[in-house]
């Protein structure tokens, strides 16, 4: 039975179709309360009065909670991973009473409705002494003093990230770029992006005694659970969180925010259920977002277009108390060969609430820069840039001095170019035209880590001849309820429909994050471990059980074959089922546990990574700056595929999310009040039905046997990495007009 | 506690007759998922800005968030429940998951509700036509180019 690398559909598919699957937001309780906050109107500053009291008095509220009424919220100690108990925003709600962002919670109004919470939160009047705040976008680069920390208040992480602290060097960069004479010299900026899934943050948190329930919008249970045991001052044992469906992440839900804690606390302060849904505007303030970037990139080249340096020199905007780091460097070492290589890091305070990962951080915006770099050096050397590229294949890692496990990246620049039709390219800018319209063709790499988290998963073959797979890991959306029924079917030889998946759930075994396109990846050897566990189990109950034909054979003369249990020495076909052994021996279930640690942070002997190539076509009508992305083709060596239906609508997705990072998102900052003015899906502009192409996806299928036994890589990320260079380089070939800063909007064009 | 403001209303939804009492600033959209917790129409901005809300009020596609429960008094609801069940899927239903027409799922109500409206509006055959007709429901997961597939499946099963 094969069923790894089959399109099936989506086996949540129908609840998914019909309104039946729930979502956090969807859990009502009785006796449920509605929460909604009081949020900061300033950027900097420091309360002065709280005036709760017209508040209080308004119909069907219950309390407005605030630091002088609500149970106590704690620091999280400092987290060694990030399964342990990991957080960006590390400072609890209402900690204190400085305003460090636009938007931070100060208050919460509690109520019998929605309607009403909403009132009372606006009621409550709150006098601030207010200070001018810092929400510059343009972010100091090469400044080497170290972040500040707050008046009275040193950083948290309490460690120098000043600019121009090295990510990765080797040989001399500087003095190879000084004796080149092909070389660029350019600076790249990328906005601030926040994730915007359609889904809302969300809480509803249920106490019970001195236990609390908690639904939440989350990739991480596990981690979720942690951090709250920590925030709340509880035992393990006394919270559980539930995630069953997740209206997508990003990245924007992977890790707590303190909406979460505040739900807990409240649940926790007046003995009932509460229910906390963000509104947008909050989701912008207070729920993360991918930092501004700014980057300079240098490179040098011989003339047959060999790279002789690269120094890519970038900093990150992160809060007044977090140090967020976005790892704009995390391709770079390895992407090319390349002797002399310098990449240096730094962050820049903002009063602007604390970033996160949001889907490819760190490689997302540095490969903007680099392989938009990349491009301005094939136009200076006068070379096509899949050549420029092919001429800088690496054989091995050079960053990590080792090898690579499996790269078929030149494969995917000539797939693509084939595909794309590459070869009738004009490299001259506006010469080539399709009724009246300029083309413009570009190219980029991409590339993504590819590791594993631990895991642990429960196997159980059931007496009804179905299996139960369960594990405390999530599905937001990238297909995981359907890649585990697959996973496990593989190695069971049972059809999919034979399996039921449960995941979501802290009382589950401990599962991965839907992180680092990580998840697929670390619960397969799990899977295979503990399917084979529940068949060693099944072959002991057989040998044990009474009256069956197989009864009193020793489980090593005992074997399993899609779902049959026969003697080694026989076909399967004069064996018996599994669930008939399990009837008749009035067991219900073989179970079987399988554990697998990660391979994320340590030590490898060999280099780890997806790898792409993305080709683009933009149409430019002059006459009236009318920019459209109109053909898209992306090759991707992503390892083995599960299930190439869901896979493909990743990296589809992934593009969609790169035509919107290249030409319309940006969140801004207004420099008196800090908030970000555009916090709504009308003034913050995403991608819809109208401004997405067919986008051709192929995938080179080839296993990386390094990563698990299926040889499978997380594809969630890598099809935004690389996009908006392809884009903009697209853009450059059609127009001349070269953007270094995201996004390509029109007046940048004119 | 508050109960004394809360009015009571009377709607049609998916063909029966829900009597509740409601805050009477109460969207549709919250009279839905909070009062009669019908919660697969869902909230995605409270604006009117992604579509995730869409309803049938009267037939007719509607945005939920934006349109007031007490107004809604005498008008034929349906929402997501009113099109099928997991085990008896309507066409558009079944369309989306054969074309998987989503990821995470969130917007999938309103984008089905949305699709099925438009069969009926005067709209043209390619899918030009469709991505047009269908910008008004953001899917951030992208999958944009599946909803247009299952939408074309469904029209080219009917004719």
């Amino acid at each position: 039975m094969k069923s790894v690398g089959n399109a099936i559909p989506r086996i949540d598919g129908p609840l998914k179709t019909t309104g039946t699957a729930d979502y956090t937001s969807d859990h009502n309780f009785p006796g449920m309360l509605y929460a909604f906050p009081v949020t900061s109107t300033i950027g900097k500053g420091r309360i002065e009065k709280l005036d709760t009291g017209s508040a209080e008095k308004m119909p069907g509220v219950h309390a407005i909670l605030h630091r002088g009424n609500i149970e106590k919220m704690y620091r999280v100690e400092p987290s060694a991973g990030f399964s342990e108990a990991y957080l960006d925003e590390r400072r609890p709600p209402f900690e204190d009473d400085i305003v460090r962002y636009h938007g931070q919670y100060i208050a919460l109004a509690v109520a019998s409705t929605l309607e009403q919470a909403q009132a009372a939160a606006r009621a409550v009047r709150v006098t601030y002494k207010t200070e001018k705040p810092d929400v510059n976008p343009d972010l100091e680069l090469g400044n080497t003093k170290p972040a500040p920390g707050e008046e009275g208040r040193p950083n948290v992480d309490q460690k120098n990230n000043g600019p121009g602290k090295v990510v990765s060097e080797r040989g001399d960069a500087q003095k190879a770029f000084d004796a080149a004479s092909v070389k660029i010299d350019h600076v790249y900026t990328t906005p601030p992006e926040t994730h915007s899934a359609i889904e809302l943050h969300a809480t509803v948190a249920v106490p019970d005694g001195d236990t609390l329930t908690i639904y939440e919008t989350s990739q991480g249970v596990v981690n979720h659970r942690n951090v709250m045991v920590q925030q709340l001052g509880m035992g393990q044992e006394q919270i559980r969180v539930i995630s069953k469906f997740l209206g997508s992440g990003f990245g924007g839900k992977l890790f707590p925010w303190p909406h979460s804690t505040l739900a807990g606390a409240a649940a926790r302060t007046l003995n009932r259920p509460i229910k906390l849904v963000l509104d947008r505007a909050t989701v912008f303030q207070a729920a993360g977002h991918r930092p501004a970037t700014k980057q300079r990139v240098r490179l040098s080249a011989a003339p047959d277009g060999r790279l002789t340096s690269t120094q890519q020199d970038y900093v990150n905007h992160t809060s007044i108390l977090d140090d967020y780091e976005e790892n704009c460097g995390e391709a770079t070492p390895y992407l090319y060969s390349c002797p002399n290589l310098k990449v240096t890091k730094g962050l820049v305070r903002r009063n602007i609430g604390t970033p996160t990962s949001m889907r490819g951080p760190g490689a997302v915006p540095g490969l903007f820069a680099t392989e938009t770099a990349m491009d301005e050096l094939a136009v200076l050397l006068k070379m096509d840039p899949v050549e420029l590229r092919l001429r800088n294949e690496p054989k091995m890692d050079e960053g990590l001095n080792i090898p690579f496990s499996s790269r078929h990246l030149p494969e995917c620049y000539r797939l693509g170019a084939e595909k794309f039709g590459w070869a009738k390219r004009n490299p001259v800018v506006g010469s080539m035209t399709r009724d009246g319209l300029t083309l413009g063709w570009g190219m980029a790499a991409c590339a993504w880590m590819a590791e594993r988290f631990d895991a642990e998963v429960i196997v159980d073959l059931r007496d009804d001849g179905t299996v139960r797979i369960a594990c405390g890991t999530q599905d937001i959306g990238t297909g995981t309820y359907t890649m585990l029924a697959q996973i496990a079917s593989e190695r069971l030889g049972l059809p999919v429909e034979k399996i039921e998946v449960v995941l979501g759930d802290t009382t589950l075994p401990p599962g991965p994050l839907n992180g680092g396109s990580m998840a697929t990846a670390s619960v397969i050897p799990a899977t295979f471990l503990a399917s084979d566990n529940a068949i060693k189990k099944l072959l002991s109950i057989v040998s044990a059980s009474k009256g069956l034909t197989l009864s009193g054979k020793k489980p090593e003369e005992l074997s399993y074959t899609d779902g049959v249990v026969h003697l080694k020495n026989q076909s399967p076909g004069s064996g018996m089922p599994f669930g008939k052994v399990l009837t008749a021996a009035r067991v219900r279930s073989a179970h079987g546990n399988g554990k697998s640690e990660g391979t994320l942070g340590k030590k490898a002997d060999v280099s780890r990574h997806a790898y792409g190539a993305h080709f683009v076509e933009v149409t430019w009508e002059a006459m009236t700056a009318r920019l459209r992305v109109n053909r898209v083709v992306t090759v991707i060596d992503g390892g083995k595929i599960i299930n190439p239906k869901t896979a493909r609508n990743q990296i589809e997705g992934a593009a969609v999310m790169g035509i919107g990072m290249g030409l319309f998102e940006e969140t801004v900052y207004d420099h008196r009040s800090a908030a970000p003015v555009n916090r709504n899906f009308a003034d913050y502009v995403m991608p819809t039905h109208a401004d997405v192409p067919r986008i051709d996806v192929h995938f080179l299928d080839y296993p990386d046997m390094a990563v698990n036994e299926i040889g499978a890589r997380g594809v969630g990320e890598i099809g935004l990495a690389g996009f908006a260079a392809a884009l903009s380089n697209a853009v450059y070939h059609a127009t001349g007009k070269r953007v270094r800063d995201l996004p390509i909007t029109i007046e940048k064009l004119l | 506690v508050g109960s004394e403001i809360l009015v009571p209303l009377t709607l049609k939804i998916n063909g029966a007759l829900q009597r509740v009492r409601i805050d009477p600033r109460a969207s549709l959209l919250d009279t839905l998922r909070e009062t009669i917790h019908l919660t697969g129409t869902k909230k995605g901005c409270d604006h009117g800005q992604c579509g995730a809300c869409t309803v049938h009020i009267d037939g007719k596609r509607a945005l939920s968030c934006l349109s007031v429960a007490l107004s809604c008094q005498g008008s034929e609801i349906t929402t997501i429940e009113g099109l099928g069940t997991p085990d008896k899927m309507h066409p558009m239903q079944a369309a989306f998951v054969q074309c998987d027409g989503y990821q995470c799922g969130y917007c999938t109500s309103g984008q089905i509700m949305s699709a099925v409206a438009l069969m009926k509006e005067p709209i043209g055959t390619n899918d030009a036509d469709i991505k047009e007709a269908m910008s008004g429901n953001i899917c951030r997961c992208g999958a944009y180019a599946n909803i247009v597939d299952a939408i074309q499946q469904v029209r080219k099963g009917k004719s």
